[in-house]
């Protein structure tokens, strides 16, 4: 699987760092580095609704708190 | 003609409790490359030195800088000086370090601890030919410069740093050159260096200089040139043109922006990778493109840029953030402000709608204002700035 975090000027502003780190932690919690691929793009054109996340192609709107919930919801659910 | 230029950076001590500085320093380039320096110490300190320094200095740079010799400057100085009414003598010394057509260096001392020089690093001891105008004994030196050569010029506050404090005889000229051989690095601009000179006289002096202490470094560089490229075109049929321009033009490339780096990456038909490493918490992480020397997000990192370009002119106190970090910020401001000597913007004027939303932070003035104020730092510090927009 793989997601993909924007971490574009607006997304940056909006927390996308903090998106990411806690993605990168709850991967490793959940021992998933082999299946769950990370990995940063700039700018997908959806700055109002930031921060957006891609899971394998497919866009969601993210934001530092509903990163767990994201994460339960949208990757773990769907990776096992 | 070569591919080598000056890069000078100087900075003063003053005396503690003066508010003026008794040295004084004053650069006049002669066309595109040949410069005068001189460096001036004014007998005695504060309004009476700072004067008699100004006009020694500015005398000398304009007559050396209208090709007049030597000899018809000194005597110039000797008559319009005005004579000291406790000493009774009319007196400043002064060092010129002229670098013709960045092939030779005439270096023309009075009084002034001898001028260093560092080639390759190294002390090198040039031949100095004593002449007598006046009734002044000065030292004359001409020699062929090679890239690298750094000249050290300093006030005698230099030398007398810590007397009696920290030293017995004060940091005398070969303690001073070891100490700039051990600091050395090809990679330091002559500011840089130049600072370092003057951070360890203020601290031999305990933070309360005994004397103007100046210095100025004169470094011999090749020239190299970067080229930054941010946002896209007002017009998307002048893309090509923009692309063309900064493709074609020889150096360094930056890429600054999610849009404009994307394009680029189009247009070179490389892949864009993203880093997820976030070096600096404040800082979008860089990404990669093959053909690219750095790409990074667009305003919030040239912000950064921005910030530590107006730092670096004054206090140079967040060097030690930017001098070593790998964050694109940093990166930018080292290629920018240490390795170019010439550097090409391609500022893209479009309208990116994705900002164009009253709740983020980020607007197009802003974008156009960085550029702004980046360039006029980057020409304080002595760059050839040039700026094309599309």
């Amino acid at each position: 699987m793989k997601v993909i975090i924007c971490i574009g000027s607006s997304c940056h502003l909006k927390g996308s760092r903090q998106v990411v780190e806690k993605l990168q932690a709850l991967v490793k919690e959940n021992h998933l580095e082999d299946k769950v691929e990370l990995g940063g793009t700039f700018c997908m054109g959806d700055c109002v609704n930031g921060v957006n996340v891609t899971v394998d192609g497919e866009k969601h709107s993210v934001s530092p708190d509903t990163t767990e919930e994201f994460f339960q919801k949208e990757i773990l659910a769907k990776v096992q | 003609m070569n591919n080598l230029c000056t890069d000078i950076g100087w900075m003063s001590l003053n005396k503690k409790g003066e508010q003026l500085c008794g040295d004084h320093v004053d650069i006049v380039p002669q066309g595109e490359n040949s410069t005068v320096v001189v460096l001036a110490d004014g007998m005695g300190s504060g309004v009476k030195a700072n004067i008699l320094s100004t006009l020694t200095a500015k005398i000398i740079s304009t007559m050396m800088a209208e090709g007049l010799h030597v000899e018809d400057c000194v005597e110039t100085i000797a008559s319009t000086l005005p004579i000291c009414a406790v000493r009774g003598v009319a007196y400043s010394t002064f060092t010129i370090i002229r670098i013709i057509e960045n092939e030779e260096a005439e270096i023309i001392q009075y009084d002034n601890p001898f001028v260093v020089l560092l080639r390759n690093g190294k002390n090198w001891e040039y031949p100095r030919e004593a002449v007598e105008i006046g009734g002044k004994t000065i030292y004359k030196t001409r020699i062929p410069i090679q890239k690298d050569d750094t000249f050290i010029a300093f006030s005698d506050g230099a030398i007398h740093a810590g007397i009696g404090m920290s030293l017995n005889f004060g940091w005398e000229r070969k303690d001073i050159i070891d100490y700039m051989e051990m600091m050395y690095d090809e990679s330091f601009t002559a500011k840089t260096l130049n600072a370092l000179l003057l951070d360890e006289c203020n601290k031999l002096y305990g933070g309360q200089p005994g004397d103007d202490t100046t210095a100025v470094c004169v470094k011999v560089r090749e020239r190299c040139c970067v080229n930054l490229m941010i946002g896209p075109p007002s017009k998307p049929e002048d893309l090509a043109k923009m692309h063309e321009a900064f493709f074609s033009a020889p150096g360094k490339r930056i890429v600054c922006g999610g849009t404009t780096s994307t394009l680029a990456a189009e247009y070179l038909k490389k892949p864009i990778i993203a880093q997820l490493d976030y070096l600096d918490s404040d800082i979008p992480p860089t990404a990669k493109v093959e053909g690219l020397d750095l790409v990074t997000e667009g305003v919030i990192t040239m912000s950064k840029v921005v910030e530590y370009a107006k730092d670096y002119l004054e206090e140079n106190r967040k060097y030690s953030q930017w001098g070593y970090k790998r964050d694109g910020a940093s990166m930018i401001a080292r290629m920018l402000f240490e390795e170019a000597t010439d550097i090409n913007f391609f500022v893209g004027r479009a309208v990116n709608p994705a900002h164009q939303n009253p709740n983020l932070p980020i607007n197009f003035n802003i974008k156009m204002q960085l550029v702004e104020n980046l360039c006029t730092s980057l020409e304080k510090m002595g760059k050839k700035v040039k700026v094309s927009y599309f």
